[in-house]
């Protein structure tokens, strides 16, 4: 025990002296907030310093919100909730620093810091919010918290020997709108989980088209990852210079193959006749192909340009594609199989598709695709060049090499995505009614309205208010798009209404909120315990609400401005956001779904502000739900570094407390 | 009423034994006619299987309840006392010939049951019975093997369904030898000689490959009515390409036969497929002789877990293996040095320098080399990192070159390296840990003896070939030429083939006997011709022949002259098909209005009949699971 306890203080001196390394780093680094490279580091423990002094603000947030997620390896759950949660923390890097550097440091970096803090006190310290609360919830079980704290130490401790030796990326994701999101990404991590962590992040929809895609700048190559890959392995095999990206995308070819199964194993027939297939025809050839004790590949044979090893010209050969690799027919012999030659086999290569390669290469056409070792970076002869006449017959042959390749596995990570995206659906559905009213977002809308508020505190207030505004439209269908760079305000221009709705529809969404939490979180999660227990709720808010004003506060002025055009809800908002105890629904959710709070403001016009967020919130609150722990959300968010009645923060208080007793 | 004299031939008296006469009235069922047959033959033995047969009229007297006059015998009929089970010669997919008892009362379809029953192959609706190609005079040596596995002694009642004895049905527990034949049934054949398989027919074209299928037996009448006789010979092959729940527990000998009858496919090119699937079906079935060789055992100890007592057996040694393990364990962490002097090449650098020679050292999945074995704690002149490259071996055993060829990858493309080594033993350990380097593995990795062993097999391989001939070579001896089509005999010699199967088989070499078996039939069944079952046929309003290929999910028309495929029909679009027995005509309606029509020129519309109606039927399997549907169903085929 001793040792365990030795060694897990001298893992916390570690990330101690990490920190504080990222302490003294983030305050120089807030004022470059600006332009975002696209970088990727490959870490090790040690290394770790040096790859992080490139990183920016904001990524480091960010990276140390992820970071602090696997502290909490053991809640598995919990700590992808946590992710999910701090993503819309980012906005720190927006700040300019100058002002209110200090506070809008604490702020906007709360999640990470207060995390953190369990680790080292210091930091935390200087953030006053964070150890009151914690102080507050940890009466209620001391010793059954501390029990707790000690198994969740020597977890932790193993935990950390075991990564110690993982191989680590900081991944940088580029949204659909441009923004990104950074993330850490350990070398077991498959592309599905990198997938679930950003669905958390994001709220986006989670059908199964969103996928990771991988862009090869130098060579203009793009490709999915398949959901089963690991996705440091690939990303390890890029130069340290390179300008590839990761972008976060809608792929609608990723899993055609199953949503229409006809257009790739009967390709052969009229369109019109595809088009009217019938579903249990599609259901008969997907079990066909892919449900058999063979995984069947589509029959395709087509003339294809191919691009010459050294010369710039593109020659026509005929192709045919089979489960053991593409051939081509030579000139002059029949197209049985024994004549076949072998083009290329795809246990080495995967495929990627072309981009502007008729300007590039002088291609026929643009769709192409090729098909190249994934280490190779640069132009090689290496590197199988194909030329389609149409998109249509590219996407046929991309996707039938894939299911040389992958076979049943393709199949099984469609599975799953759809598993994931009708999971997802479920809950949308449900939440739909009461997402109507905002109540059920309250607690991501806390979390992003603060974001938000520190997001425009920086800036000029009216200026960028009403930037945001132009904005707003926009994001509204793609959420997860919502998120850092201009997100920040997206998210809070809606977000900040929620206050007044709520108010507004204050009754329904009261009840709504409390169904929702009690009704769909099945149990209340363990946090519940270490929640002030709900006879103080009434305390407790005031509690730790006040921290988070100050926060807020700053920030509120602007967007009131700006949101005053938006909506009459908008004055409520700035008052109501933490200074009143009661109103703010959200913290009574925080409370652990304590009594539904007196709603004060009981206007209901909530049809002005619903667009917004019935298209952010559906989405969100979906995501939300699912996972189990809304509490969780809102205090981290809530409470900022100040709201500490989850969990993790209970931790670290209990972890400091143990400490300084010793 | 009258009585009258029938006279009924007795089987079992001889073939010149005269008839013996009864007396009998019209009003006497079928049972008192053979009661009075019976005693009038004083003969005492179990007369229970027998049985009248109707000579004229081709038809088994069963119903014995039936008089004579509904029936409709009199006294002009010749009738045949005789057992309804009778022993054949069935040839079995691996090629072997096995003697047993069938059932010639019943239809084919329930003939076919009870020997799959007999052998132990669950899932019976997929085989039928062929008439065999008439084969040239036979050697006497032949007819020798035919006798050794014989099953005509195991008493017909005692064939039971699923209960395994020993890891095999009962039955075949009974005595040593019928052991014997149920390790016939249940392991695959050692590769043939060359000369085997270059005896064989071929079939040359889709024509020739459609003749075998106007031989298949039809499946609702029985054996006599398709003039089969006592002691004949039959082919029993699997029929239908649509396997259905294979599990590798109960489908040892459904497993064993479906990979022979696979194998010869594409041995004897029934199937087409490139030369690179050749060389991997080549791996395979070298891989699947190895191991069914060294573990013939472990196949049997998986199918009695059954067996309590064996299963619990198998729980010991488990055991015992795991605690042994640990020491194991042990040695494995700490991985096998590996350095030594070996000659390296970059063909693609612009040098004329050749191989130079270098010191050396194989660390996790890179080899690192030195000047020499002094220098070798400084830094090394170069480190290449293995992982993801391909690794290819040119060797030649009689001039003593063992070369390693890499092809590394880098961000640049691939680099090449070629790798000198100078003897076998070296070889063999480099390149066994390239290979393991190269799939992310690191030397401490438990495989690398063995990919060690396998390439010294491999090596051996190339070294006897010289001295080929001896027909089924043993396991360090076997002929690459045994493992490929005769066209690729023409093609390489054993020693090009060696390496280019050697090629394959790294990628397979660690499979199990069941996995190797199951990716073999995976690999054959995603080649696109699988499943393809041909007949002649002459389209309606069509003035020249073409070619209709059944599979398992649809109909293709093949146009001769083209040889291509020119219209696909799937059977989910089927509204309904009709056989026109008269014109011999099938004629089958599509949703859509498509109607076609064609008569069979090289097989019974009846076959191909047969083979529509039974892969729908096998498309419903899925869904209805009861055991005895599948004979109704067929049945209602009829």
């Amino acid at each position: 025990m001793e040792d365990i306890d030795a060694m897990f203080s001298d893992l916390l001196g570690e990330m101690d002296l990490l920190t504080q390394s990222l302490g003294q780093e983030t305050g120089p680094a807030a004022d470059l907030p600006s332009s975002t490279k696209e970088v990727n580091f490959s870490t090790d423990y040690a290394d770790w310093n040096a790859s992080l002094n490139e990183l920016e603000d904001k990524d480091l947030d960010d990276l140390m919100s992820d970071l602090m997620a696997d502290l909490n390896a053991t809640e598995e759950k919990l700590a992808a909730e946590i992710r999910g949660l701090e993503a819309p923390t980012p906005p720190p890097p927006d700040l300019p620093p100058p002002p209110n550097g200090q506070s809008v440091q604490a702020a906007a970096a709360s999640p990470s810091p207060a995390s953190l803090a369990s680790a080292f006190p210091p930091p935390s310290s200087t953030t006053s919010p964070p150890p009151a609360p914690p102080s507050h919830s940890a009466k209620p079980s001391k010793e059954d918290l501390e029990a707790q704290v000690k198994a969740e130490k020597i977890k932790l401790a193993l935990e950390k020997l075991k990564e110690a030796k993982v191989k680590k990326l900081v991944v940088k994701v580029l949204m659909n709108d441009g923004s990104s999101k950074t993330l850490m990404v350990d070398e077991r991590q498959t592309v599905r989980e990198v997938l679930d962590n950003l669905f958390e992040k994001t709220h986006c929809d989670c059908n199964v088209d969103w996928s990771l895609c991988e862009t090869s700048h130098e060579l203009q190559l793009e490709r999915t990852f398949e959901d089963h890959e690991n996705l440091v392995e690939p990303l390890s095999a890029w130069t340290r210079d390179s300008e590839n990206q990761v972008l976060f995308q809608e792929r609608g070819e990723k899993y055609e193959v199953f949503k229409n199964p006809q257009n790739f194993y009967l390709w052969k027939k009229d369109k019109k006749a595809l088009k009217e297939i019938k579903d249990k025809d599609k259901e008969i050839l997907i079990k066909e192909n892919f449900c058999g004790s063979s995984i069947i590949v589509p029959d395709l044979e087509s003339v294809l340009h191919l691009r010459e090893d050294g010369k710039k010209s593109w020659k026509q050969r005929l192709f045919q594609l089979r489960a053991s690799g593409i051939y081509y027919v030579p000139k002059g012999k029949t197209k049985s199989s024994r004549d076949l030659v072998c083009f290329v086999q795809f246990d080495n290569v995967n495929v990627y598709y072309g981009k502007d390669f008729k300007t590039k290469y002088k291609a026929p056409t643009d769709f192409c695709f090729v098909l190249k070792h994934p280490q190779i970076q640069k132009e090689s002869q290496y590197i199988k060049y194909l030329c389609c006449d149409d998109a249509w017959t590219m996407n046929l042959w991309v996707t039938a090499i894939r299911i040389a390749k992958y076979g049943s596995l393709l199949y099984e990570n469609f599975q799953t995505a759809q598993k994931k995206a009708v999971v997802n659906s479920a809950w949308t559905n449900r939440s739909t009614p009461s997402s109507s009213n905002p109540s059920t977002p309250s607690p991501t809308v806390k979390a992003k309205a603060q974001s938000q508020a520190n997001g425009h505190a920086p800036k000029p207030p009216p200026g960028p208010v009403s930037q945001d505004f132009g904005h707003l439209p926009p994001p509204p269908p793609p959420p997860p798009a919502l998120n850092d760079p201009l997100p920040p305000p997206p998210p809070d221009p809606v977000f900040p209404p929620p206050p007044p709705p709520l108010a507004a529809k204050s009754s329904p969404k009261a009840v709504g909120r409390q169904q929702h939490l009690q009704g769909n979180f099945p149990p209340p999660p363990p946090e519940m315990n270490n929640l002030p227990p709900p006879p103080p709720p009434e305390e407790s808010p005031p509690d730790f609400l006040p921290p988070p004003p100050p926060m807020n506060f700053l920030p509120h002025p602007p967007p009131p401005t700006s949101f005053g055009g938006m909506d009459q809800s908008l004055p409520p908002p700035p008052p109501d956001p933490e200074f009143l105890p009661p109103p703010p629904p959200a913290p009574h959710v925080t409370g652990g779904g304590g009594p539904p709070a007196p709603p004060p403001p009981p206007p209901p016009p909530p049809a002005p502000v619903p667009p917004l967020q019935a298209a952010l919130r559906p989405t969100g609150s979906a995501k939300k739900m699912p996972p189990a722990p809304p509490k969780r959300t809102t205090p981290v968010q809530g409470g900022g570094g100040g709201g500490g009645v989850d969990l993790m923060s209970e931790l670290r208080n209990a972890m400091q407390k143990k400490r300084s007793n010793q | 009423m009258a009585a009258w004299d029938l006279s009924v031939i007795v089987e079992d008296l001889g073939p010149d034994a005269a008839p013996i006469t009864i007396s009998v009235a019209s009003d006497l069922h079928i049972g008192g006619v053979i009661l009075k047959l019976v005693e009038k033959l004083q003969i005492q033995r179990d007369w229970s299987d027998h049985a009248l047969w109707w000579e004229q009229k081709q038809r088994w007297l069963l119903k014995t309840a039936w008089t004579l006059e509904k029936w409709e015998v009199h006294a002009d009929a010749r009738l045949v006392f005789m057992p309804q089970h009778k022993p054949v010669k069935l040839g079995l997919p691996n090629g072997i010939i096995l003697k047993l008892r069938a059932c010639f009362s019943n239809p084919v379809f329930q003939t076919v049951m009870g020997i799959c029953r007999m052998l132990g192959i669950r899932h019976p609706e997929e085989l039928s019975l062929l008439r065999p190609v008439e084969e040239k005079k036979k050697k006497k040596d032949k007819d020798l093997s035919e006798d050794i596995y014989d099953l005509t002694e195991v008493p017909l009642s005692s064939v039971s369904r699923p209960c395994l004895y020993n890891g095999m049905p009962p039955h075949f527990a009974d005595s040593d030898k019928l052991e014997a034949v149920y390790k016939m049934l249940s392991v695959t054949q050692p590769p043939p000689a060359p000369e085997v398989i270059a005896k064989q027919y071929r079939p040359a074209s889709v024509v020739d490959k459609a003749h075998i299928n106007g031989r298949w037996l039809d499946s609702s009448r029985c054996l006599m009515q398709q003039g089969i006789k006592g002691n004949d010979r039959l082919w029993l092959r699997f029929k239908f390409f649509s396997f259905y729940d294979i599990d590798s527990k109960y489908d040892v000998v459904r497993v064993t036969q479906l990979y022979e009858q696979a194998r010869w496919a594409i041995l004897l090119e029934d199937i087409d497929c490139t030369e690179e699937e050749m060389m991997l079906f080549g791996a395979l079935q070298y891989h699947i002789s190895k191991v069914s060789q060294s573990e013939p055992q472990m196949l049997c100890s998986n199918a009695a877990l059954d067996d309590l007592e064996t299963a619990l057996q198998s729980l010991e040694v488990k055991m015992e293996g795991e605690s042994s393990s640990a020491s194991e364990l042990l040695k494995t962490m700490t991985a096998p040095d590996l350095n030594d002097y070996l000659k390296i090449f970059r063909p693609k650098r612009l040098t004329l320098k050749g191989y130079k020679q270098y010191w050396f050292k194989f660390q996790d999945t890179s080899i690192s080399y030195f000047k020499s074995k002094e220098e070798s704690i400084g830094e090394p002149i170069q480190q290449i990192n293995l992982k993801g490259c391909e690794v290819a071996p040119d060797v030649n055993v009689a001039a003593q070159k063992f070369l390693i060829k890499l092809l590394i990858p880098a961000p640049e493309g691939m680099n090449e390296v070629y790798l000198r080594c100078d003897n076998e033993q070296q070889y063999a350990e480099w390149m066994a840990a390239c290979r393991l380097a190269s799939k992310g593995k690191s030397l401490a990795d438990s495989t690398f003896q063995s990919e060690i062993d396998s390439i010294r097999s491999f090596l051996a391989m190339q070294k006897t070939n010289g001295s080929q001939g001896n027909a089924a070579a043993s396991d360090e001896s076997i002929n690459p030429h045994s493992l490929v089509s005769p066209r690729y005999h023409k093609k390489y010699k054993p020693k090009q083939l060696t390496p280019r199967i050697l090629d394959a088989y790294q990628n397979v070499n660690q499979l199990s006997l069941t996995d190797a078996l199951m990716r073999f039939l995976q690999i054959w069944q995603a080649l696109p011709d699988f499943g393809l079952s041909y007949v002649v046929v002459r389209f309606k309003g069509s003035r020249k022949d073409e070619v209709l290929g059944i599979a398992p999910n649809r109909l293709i028309r093949i146009d001769l002259g083209v040889g291509d495929v020119v219209k696909t029909w799937r059977y989910n679009n089927m509204k309904q098909w009709n056989v026109n027995w008269d014109i011999k005509q099938v004629a089958i309606e599509f949703e859509g209005n498509v109607n076609i029509a064609f008569s069979c020129l090289t097989a019974d519309c009846k076959i191909v009949h047969e083979y529509i109606g039974g892969y729908i039927f096998m498309s419903t399997r899925s869904r209805e699971k009861s055991e005895k549907d599948p004979l109704l169903i067929k049945h209602q085929l009829r």
